[in-house]
């Protein structure tokens, strides 16, 4: 590592005659530089295609195996199992991708490569919205590849065509992003991997599955339709769902989005202080 | 530069830090000596605002590291025991998403990180992401990142621990270098000999508190004396240990040495000497000065 002695034209690192400091950078600019270091993540298409997988096996089991719901009573008439489910499926996507979320942050926190941030004059929410952004784009091309694999090989073709399904997929995105916060708060505090993927499927399954999301909740069993009823996930899907099947509430659309919004800036408070701490 | 007075700080029941004080003058480097869990991590984190701690001041390039976090971290650099550099991105991505953070234009940024990667003979691998870089070069990108805003002061926490040799020497030529230009260093280390050779004026730490100050001059001096240690060649050490006693030492026997507190250098005179009067033999002979060993020792009274 000779090397590494300074060759004698070099200039001492900060022997620069004149000490310009450089200006500090806008939270702007720290939210695109950061944003812009997490998405070079996506240049290995490995991880696009794995983080496709888990969804796309879910809607190709679900499809087949509950399809016979189709013709049970309650379910909307006339319409195909696949166009019920796949709205469901863009909003429980989301909260997976929100456990996948919290568990990278977690990792980041636990083997130090974050520890440099915190001594920079910056602002650490910055690195967790840019963090939070890059999981939205990620996101968003998960839902737009399974839409399209549900159009293509099992003839997705709701009623409220594009328009419906993109606000469906918007509503799937705003789920996410609340979710998302909510387990990078809980990462920022807690920083153990393993546990955070145990708390995740622990939270995210009985929420999914004690929801409207894969039959219709006048077929669950009473206690269940009482859970079912208020789990903040049947409305997200029940908006969703209706925007896709052209037959919007607009009750459960802003109940979704002040959910979300409130989850966002609830947990985006909590998680910028717990980041901090080395 | 930096001036920390009375600093305490808990972790629950733990006293991680219980009243430490360091003084660091401009363009002068300061060692942290002292064993795993001494505080040194501790007392570094709260000069780098990270921790705010529960009682005493500190000041960094003047700023208060509490109330103007903001303003100590513009000044600072800061290398960890791990290095935390960003696996995915190359040396020169890296050096440049910090650059650029730190306010610097596209291409003001490029330019630094072209510097910096020079300056550590890194230029070759300036384009491979870190993930492949061997642990001394990863080191070399950690602390090019330190610099990369040009501080004011450096903070190196244990910068050497698992580096090979060589590697620790070129370590040495970049804090020197640093220091050359007017920066400002403080290191923690468990190598006391890399205390010695660097820094300007060094706090021993133990169970948080410091239990010495000063040059490594000063501390030698206060542990005390040099000695004398012959290394006899026969077997039998009666006759050197009657030899020694009448020249007027007070000789400790381990094997087939002998070691002796001596006042000045002017004694080993006198021990070939008196040996050759007495015709004994010895192997080996001589005057040794006091380690940073024989300080931490005695200070501590742990092993290091």
């Amino acid at each position: 590592m000779t090397a590494i002695a300074t060759p004698p034209s070099a200039t001492p690192p900060s022997a620069a005659p004149t000490r310009v400091r450089p200006a500090r950078s806008g939270v702007l600019v720290q939210v695109w530089v950061l944003t812009g270091r997490a998405l070079r993540q996506l240049h290995d298409p490995r991880l696009i295609l794995l983080s496709l997988l888990q969804p796309l096996i879910m809607l190709v089991l679900f499809s087949q195996v509950f399809r016979s719901i189709a013709d049970s009573p309650g379910f909307p008439s006339g319409a195909n199992y696949i166009d019920y489910l796949l709205p469901a499926i863009l909003v429980t996507t989301g909260t997976q991708a929100a456990i996948w979320s919290g568990a990278g942050l977690a990792t980041d926190l636990s083997n130090g490569a974050l520890a440099r941030f915190r001594t920079l004059p910056i602002s650490m929410t910055s690195l967790l919205v840019a963090r939070n952004l890059f999981d939205l784009v990620r996101n968003a091309i998960q839902l737009i590849v399974l839409t399209v694999a549900a159009a293509v090989l099992f003839g997705y073709a709701p009623a409220g065509g594009i328009p419906g399904t993109t606000l469906a997929l918007l509503l799937g995105l705003a789920v996410a992003t609340g979710l998302s916060w909510v387990f990078i708060a809980l990462a920022s505090w807690v920083r153990k991997v393993e546990l955070m993927q145990m708390v995740g499927f622990i939270v995210i399954f009985p929420l999914m599955f004690a929801s409207s999301a894969f039959v219709p909740i006048t077929g669950l069993p009473p206690w269940l339709r009482v859970i079912a009823t208020i789990n903040p996930l049947t409305y997200a899907i029940d908006a969703a769902r209706g925007w896709a099947m052209a037959d919007p509430t607009s009750g459960a659309t802003v109940s979704t989005l002040l959910i979300a919004a409130g989850l966002t800036v609830g947990a985006a408070l909590i998680a910028s202080r717990g980041v901090r701490r080395p | 530069m930096i001036d920390a007075v009375d600093v305490r700080m808990t972790f629950g029941d733990v006293t991680a830090l219980g009243g430490v004080s360091v003084a660091v003058p401009a363009g002068t480097v300061h060692g942290l000596l002292g064993h795993n869990g001494a505080g040194k991590t501790t007392l570094i984190n709260v000069l780098t605002t990270l921790f705010a701690p529960i009682g005493g001041s500190v000041t960094v390039a003047g700023f208060d590291v509490v109330r103007d976090a903001a303003q100590v971290r513009r000044r600072i650099g800061v290398t960890g025991q791990f290095a935390s550099v960003d696996e995915d991105l190359t040396g020169t991505q890296n050096l440049v998403l910090l650059g650029r953070l730190l306010g610097a234009s596209r291409r003001a940024a490029n330019r630094r990180a072209a510097e910096l990667l020079e300056l550590f003979g890194l230029t070759d691998a300036a384009d491979r992401p870190a993930r492949g870089y061997s642990g001394g070069m990863r080191r070399r990108l950690d602390l090019a990142s330190s610099l990369v805003g040009r501080p004011d002061v450096v903070f190196l926490d244990e910068p050497t621990t698992g580096l090979d040799p060589e590697s620790r020497l070129g370590m040495w030529d970049v804090v020197r270098t640093l220091v050359s230009a007017g920066t400002t260093v403080l290191l923690t280390t468990q190598y006391l000999d890399e205390a010695d050779r660097l820094a300007d004026t060094i706090t021993v730490l133990s169970q948080g508190q410091v239990v010495a100050a000063g040059t490594a001059t000063e501390l030698k001096e206060r542990v005390g004396r040099r000695t004398v240690s012959v290394t006899l060649a026969a077997a039998d050490v009666g006759p050197a240990l009657d030899t020694l006693r009448r020249a007027g030492l007070d000789p400790l026997q381990s094997g087939r040495t002998l070691t002796a507190p001596v006042e000045s250098s002017r004694a080993l005179a006198v021990v070939v000497r008196a040996l050759d009067d007495a015709g004994i033999e010895a192997d080996d002979l001589g005057l040794h000065e006091p380690t940073l060993d024989d300080v931490y020792l005695t200070l501590t009274g742990a092993c290091p």
